[in-house]
C-alpha cells in the first residue's frame, strides 16, 4: 500500500493560500457591508459582547430578564469582539471575529479532509467550504457565531487528536487539548455533539487506517482515554461557571416551538429554509456520499457520522431527533445539525469534485463552479428573501434608547412589542433594563419559563402561550418596576388599554408608541440566587479567553517533523479508494 | 467487501427513506404543530374529515385552499369568506389565530350532514369561542362543506347626534407622565370587597366607586397577609376592572391569587390607586335583552348596542353578581371579539360558575371599550 510516486500536475492540490484568498474575496465584502446584522442572532452576540466590554469579570447582566447570568452561554467569540471593539467598534468587531472564523474553517476543513481523502480532494473540500450553503446560512441568516466559530477550532483539533492516538507525542496532544478547550469556550454544544459526529469517526479511522504504522490496541485505548480525560478536565475548568449554572438551574422551562423541528415535507416552507438553502447543490452529491461512503471501508465512520447528523438536521421530518435527543430536541434548534452534516460531507464533496475535474476537466470545473456559486448566492441572499428581522431592521433604536435614557425614564423597566431581534440592539444602546430578552435558556422569571413563548416582543407569534407569558409579566408590572411598554405593533394596543396602560409619547414618525402605567414603583434589583459569585466572574473572565490565547501559543510550537511525515504518507490515489473509479 | 458496501448503502438509503416516511405519516407533535394540526391531508371521504380539513386550512390561514374546498363558494367571494372569520372591521378577531377546534356531527344522511364546528380563537385578550353549524354535502365520493356565511352588516345612512360629557385635562408640562400632574388624586372608595376560596386559588371580589366630580384612572392592588401579618403575595386587578371611571361611576374588580389558600390568610391589605385623566362619556354602549340564565349552563346574556356614530373595535363586558342581600358574590367578564357598529346589536354571553349561580339574585353590567378611531 505504501507507494510513493510523482504527482501528476493535474493531481496537485489547490494551494490553501489561493483558497483563503477566494474566501477573502467572497466573504470580506459581505462582512464590510455588515450583512450579518440582518440575521437572527448577530445583535444578540453583540449585546453579550457589549456587556463583556463594560463588565469583563461580572457575567451578571441586568439589562435583560431583570437580571440574568451570561455564564449560561460560552463566551469566547463575544469576548473577542469585546477585546477588539476599541479598535473596530462592536459591530465591525463582530464582523472581524466572524470573518476570522470563516477563514479558520477553510483551514480546518482542509486538515480534517486530509484525514480521509487525498490532498487534492481535501483542497477541493476546502474550496467548497468557501461556498458552503450552511455556513453562509448560519453566518448571514441565523447569526450563529458560537457554532460557526467553534466548528473550525474543533476541526483543526481533530487531526492532532488523530496523530496523538496513533503515535503519541506531546505536541499533538497539547495542541488537540488546547483547541478542544477553546472550541468548548466558543460553543459547548459543538463540542458535545461534535464528539459523536466528528471525534468518534476520527478515532475509528485512527484505529483502522492502514497509512503508516498502525497503533497497538492497548496504546490506542490508553491514549484515547488520556486525551478524553484531560480534555474533559480542561473543559470543566474553562467553563466551570457554565456547568455550575447548568447543574443548579437546568433548562426545565416549557419548550418554545421552533420551525427547525417541523416536518420539512408537511411544511415545505421550512424545508426550503432548513434543508434546501443550507445544502444547496450539495443535495446532488447525497447519492455519491451514501454510495462511496458505504463502498470504501475507510470512509464508513465518516459516513455514519454524516448520516446521524443529516437525520437530526432534518428536524421533525423523521422521529430520529426526539428518539436520540430526548428533551434536548425541544430545547436546541436543529439547523446546526445540518451545518455539521455538511461539514462531514465535505471530504466526500472534495472527492467527487476531484474525480469529476480529473475526468471531465473544464466542463466539470465549470459545472461545479456554477453549482457552488448558486449555493452560496442562495444562502447569502436568503436573509433578503426571508428576512430574519421581520422588517424590524428599520426601527430607530437610537431614538427609543435616547427616550429611555432621558428624564429618569431608565428608573423603570421596559418591554418592547413588535421589535423582533432589534431588542438586543436597543438593549445595548439604552441604560434602562428590560424584563424581556433573547437568551431563552438564561431567563429565570417564572412568568416566562412557565409559558412556551420566546421573546415577549414577539409574543403574538407564539400563539396562546406567548400571549399568556405577556399577560403574566404585565400583571406583575409593579413587582418588576415595569412602567414602559414600547409598541411598534398596534395589535397589542387593546391588551395594553384594558390592562391599564395609556399612550404617553410616540417616536419615529408615530410608528413607535410608548405606553405607560401609573402607580408603578421604580425598578429594584431582584434578589437573584442565580447571580454568580465573584470568583466565578474572575474565572469567566480569565479561562475561556485564556484558552484561546493558550491554543494560539501552542500552535506556534513547530510541528515540522509531523508535517514531513504527512508528506511522506503515500499519495492517497483515488484508485486505492474507489471501486469502479471514474478517473480515466 | 464490495457486497458489504452495497448492502450498507442500500440499508442506509432504505433506513433514511423509511424514517422520513414514518415522520411524515405519523408526525411528531412539534412537526404536527407547524403543519397546522394534522399530518398528510386525508381525502374528504366523510363529512367530518371535510370539516376538519376546512378547519385546518383556517388554522393555517390557507384562505385560498379553504375557500376552494367549499361547495357554496359561488355564493360569496374569498374576501367575504375571510372577513367572515377575521372580522369585517378591526377587532380582536383581526389578529386572532385559531388555537384549536372541535367537530361534532349533529345529523347525517347518505347525501348530506350537519357538523357543529366549535372554533377557539387565541386573541390578545384570551381565548374566544365561536360556533358554526356547517352543512356538508356529498359530491361523488367526496364531501364538501357549505360555509354558513354571516354577511357584512349594513348600517343604514343616518345622523347620530353627539351629545355627551367630556373632561379635558390641561397638563402643566406636557410631559409624558400623564398621571403625575401634581394635582390631588380623585377620591375613590372601595364600597364592597370580600375574598372567596376557589379551586384555582383565592379570589378577591369587590366594587370601587369614583366619589369625585372628575374622571379617574383607577386600579386596585391587594396584598394577602398571613396570620402573623407577613405578606403572602401581591396581585392587581389587571384587566378585571374598568380603569377609567367617570364621576360617581362604579366598577367591579376581581383579583386572583393562584394557588393561595384562604385558610392561610390573616388579613388583606387593599390599595386602590387613582389619578386624574381626561375622559369622555362617548361611546355610549347600551345593553339590551339582558337575561340571567339559570343552571345548567348559567350565564348572563344580552346584546350590546353602540349608540355612538363611531366603530367600537373591542368591548369588554364586566358583570357584577349579587346575592339577595346585595353583596357581591361573583365578578365575571367577556371580551366581544367583533367590532360594534353604530346601532347594531352584538350578542354577549358571560359564564357564571354553576356552584354560585343559585345564590345570585341580581346583577349589574358595565362596558369598557377600545376604539382606534375608525368609522363605518
Amino acid at each position: 500500500m505504501q507507494k510513493t510516486e510523482p504527482i501528476d500536475s493535474s493531481q496537485k492540490p489547490i494551494p490553501l493560500s489561493l483558497i483563503l484568498l477566494l474566501a477573502v474575496a467572497v466573504h470580506l465584502p459581505l462582512m464590510l457591508m455588515k450583512l450579518p446584522l440582518k440575521s437572527y442572532d448577530t445583535n444578540f452576540h453583540i449585546f453579550f459582547a457589549s456587556h463583556y466590554l463594560h463588565h469583563w469579570f461580572n457575567p451578571w447582566n441586568v439589562k435583560w430578564y431583570a437580571g440574568f447570568s451570561q455564564a449560561t452561554y460560552p463566551p469566547l467569540p463575544q469576548q473577542w469582539i469585546a477585546v477588539i471593539s476599541p479598535l473596530f467598534g462592536l459591530e465591525m468587531g463582530y464582523m472581524v471575529v466572524q470573518f476570522a472564523a470563516i477563514l479558520l474553517l477553510v483551514v480546518g476543513v482542509y486538515r480534517f479532509s486530509r484525514l480521509w481523502v487525498s490532498p487534492r480532494a481535501a483542497s477541493f473540500a476546502a474550496l467548497a467550504t468557501v461556498f458552503l450553503g450552511s455556513e453562509s446560512f448560519l453566518v448571514y441568516s441565523a447569526g450563529q457565531l458560537g457554532t460557526t466559530s467553534a466548528a473550525p477550532l474543533y476541526l483543526n483539533a481533530l487531526p492532532y487528536m488523530y496523530v496523538w492516538v496513533r503515535e503519541g507525542g506531546w505536541r499533538p496532544f497539547l495542541k488537540a487539548t488546547a483547541l478542544f478547550a477553546a472550541a468548548a469556550a466558543a460553543h459547548h454544544a459543538t463540542l458535545l455533539f461534535g464528539s459523536f459526529f466528528f471525534a468518534l469517526p476520527v478515532l475509528a479511522l485512527a484505529f483502522l487506517d492502514d497509512r503508516g504504522e498502525k497503533p497497538t490496541v492497548s496504546g490506542f485505548v490508553m491514549r484515547t482515554l488520556v486525551i478524553v480525560g484531560v480534555t474533559t478536565a480542561a473543559i470543566i475548568v474553562v467553563l466551570l461557571p457554565f456547568w455550575i449554572a447548568l447543574i443548579h438551574y437546568p433548562v426545565t422551562q416549557t419548550p418554545i416551538p421552533h420551525p427547525s423541528r417541523a416536518n420539512y415535507l408537511l411544511s415545505p416552507q421550512w424545508g426550503l429554509n432548513y434543508f434546501i438553502v443550507p445544502y444547496g447543490a450539495l443535495i446532488l452529491a447525497l447519492p455519491f456520499i451514501f454510495w462511496r461512503g458505504s463502498m470504501v471501508p475507510k470512509l464508513r465512520p465518516l459516513l455514519f457520522g454524516f448520516w446521524v447528523a443529516f437525520m437530526l438536521g432534518l428536524g421533525g421530518t423523521t422521529p430520529v431527533g426526539p428518539i436520540l435527543l430526548r428533551r434536548a430536541f425541544e430545547v436546541i434548534t436543529m439547523e446546526r445539525f445540518s451545518y455539521w452534516a455538511t461539514l462531514l460531507a465535505l471530504p466526500f464533496v472534495g472527492l467527487l469534485a476531484s474525480e469529476l475535474v480529473s475526468r471531465y476537466r473544464v466542463k466539470a470545473a465549470g459545472a461545479l463552479a456554477v453549482a457552488a456559486a448558486f449555493t452560496c448566492a442562495l444562502a447569502v441572499s436568503w436573509s433578503t428573501f426571508h428576512p430574519a428581522d421581520g422588517g424590524t431592521l428599520g426601527i430607530d433604536s437610537n431614538a427609543v434608547a435616547a427616550w429611555l435614557n432621558r428624564d429618569g425614564h431608565n428608573q423603570y423597566r421596559y418591554v418592547t412589542l413588535g421589535f423582533g431581534n432589534q431588542i438586543a440592539r436597543l438593549g445595548r444602546l439604552t441604560d434602562a433594563d428590560s424584563v424581556d430578552g433573547e437568551w431563552n435558556s438564561g431567563r429565570m422569571l417564572p412568568e416566562l419559563t412557565k409559558n412556551g413563548g420566546g421573546s415577549l416582543t414577539n409574543s403574538k407569534y407564539f400563539g396562546a402561550d406567548g400571549l399568556r407569558a405577556l399577560r403574566a409579566i404585565l400583571m406583575h408590572a409593579s413587582h418588576y418596576g415595569l412602567k414602559w411598554v414600547i409598541v411598534r405593533d398596534p395589535s397589542y394596543d387593546p391588551l395594553l388599554a384594558f390592562a391599564g396602560w395609556r399612550p404617553v409619547d410616540n417616536l419615529d414618525d408615530k410608528t413607535i408608541v410608548i405606553w405607560a402605567k401609573d402607580g408603578i414603583p421604580p425598578a429594584q434589583p431582584l434578589n437573584a440566587p442565580q447571580m454568580p459569585p465573584r470568583w466565578q466572574g474572575l474565572m469567566w473572565g480569565i479561562f475561556p479567553f485564556g484558552s484561546s490565547i493558550f491554543a494560539f501559543l501552542v500552535l506556534l510550537i513547530p510541528d515540522k517533523r509531523r508535517e514531513e511525515e504527512m508528506e511522506q504518507y503515500p499519495v492517497h490515489r483515488e484508485e486505492s479508494l474507489l471501486p469502479g473509479r471514474m478517473i480515466s | 467487501m464490495k457486497r458489504n458496501g452495497v448492502l450498507l448503502a442500500l440499508l442506509l438509503g432504505a433506513a433514511t427513506i423509511a424514517l422520513i416516511a414514518i415522520g411524515t405519516i405519523w408526525p411528531i407533535p412539534s412537526a404536527l404543530a407547524f403543519a397546522g394540526g394534522q399530518g398528510l391531508r386525508p381525502a374528504p371521504t366523510t363529512p367530518e374529515i371535510a370539516v376538519r380539513n376546512l378547519a385546518d386550512d383556517i388554522k393555517t390561514r390557507s384562505w385560498g385552499r379553504a375557500y376552494g374546498s367549499l361547495a357554496n363558494k359561488a355564493e360569496f367571494t374569498q374576501a367575504e369568506f375571510q372577513h367572515d372569520l377575521t372580522g369585517y372591521y378591526q377587532s380582536l378577531r383581526s389578529y386572532a389565530e385559531l388555537d384549536h377546534y372541535d367537530v361534532r356531527p349533529l345529523h347525517q344522511s347518505a347525501d348530506d350532514a350537519v357538523i357543529r364546528l366549535d372554533l377557539y380563537w387565541s386573541t390578545m385578550m384570551g381565548t374566544s369561542e365561536s360556533t358554526r353549524d356547517v352543512h356538508v354535502v356529498r359530491n361523488g365520493n367526496r364531501w364538501e362543506a357549505e360555509w354558513p356565511l354571516v354577511k357584512k352588516p349594513v348600517v343604514p345612512p343616518q345622523v347620530i347626534p353627539v351629545n355627551y360629557l367630556r373632561w379635558d385635562v390641561i397638563y402643566p408640562t406636557g410631559g409624558d407622565d400623564w398621571g403625575e400632574q401634581g394635582v390631588e388624586a380623585p377620591h375613590v372608595r372601595i364600597i364592597d370587597m370580600h375574598p372567596v376560596q376557589r379551586a384555582e386559588g383565592v379570589v378577591i371580589l369587590g366594587e370601587l366607586l369614583n366619589e369625585d366630580v372628575v374622571p379617574a384612572y383607577v386600579s386596585v392592588d391587594a396584598t394577602l397577609l398571613s396570620k402573623d401579618q407577613k405578606p403572602l403575595g401581591t396581585e392587581g386587578s389587571f384587566d378585571k376592572i374598568m380603569h377609567v371611571l367617570l364621576p360617581k361611576q362604579v366598577t367591579p374588580f376581581f383579583i386572583n391569587f393562584p394557588n393561595a389558600q384562604l385558610s392561610d390568610v390573616g388579613s388583606i391589605r387593599m390599595t386602590p390607586f387613582s389619578t386624574l385623566v381626561p375622559a369622555s362619556a362617548d361611546p355610549v354602549i347600551g345593553i339590551d335583552s339582558q337575561h340571567l340564565n339559570p343552571v345548567p349552563n348559567p350565564s348572563l346574556t344580552g346584546n350590546l348596542i353602540n349608540q355612538s356614530g363611531q366603530v367600537v373595535n373591542v368591548a369588554h363586558v364586566l358583570g357584577t353578581f349579587y346575592n339577595k342581600n346585595g353583596q357581591v358574590v361573583w365578578v365575571a367578564d367577556e371580551y366581544v371579539d367583533r367590532a360594534l357598529l353604530p346601532q347594531t346589536p352584538v350578542p354577549f354571553k358571560i359564564h357564571i360558575p354553576e356552584d354560585l349561580a343559585r345564590s345570585i339574585s341580581s346583577e349589574r353590567t358595565v362596558v369598557a371599550t377600545y376604539s382606534t378611531g375608525g368609522s363605518v
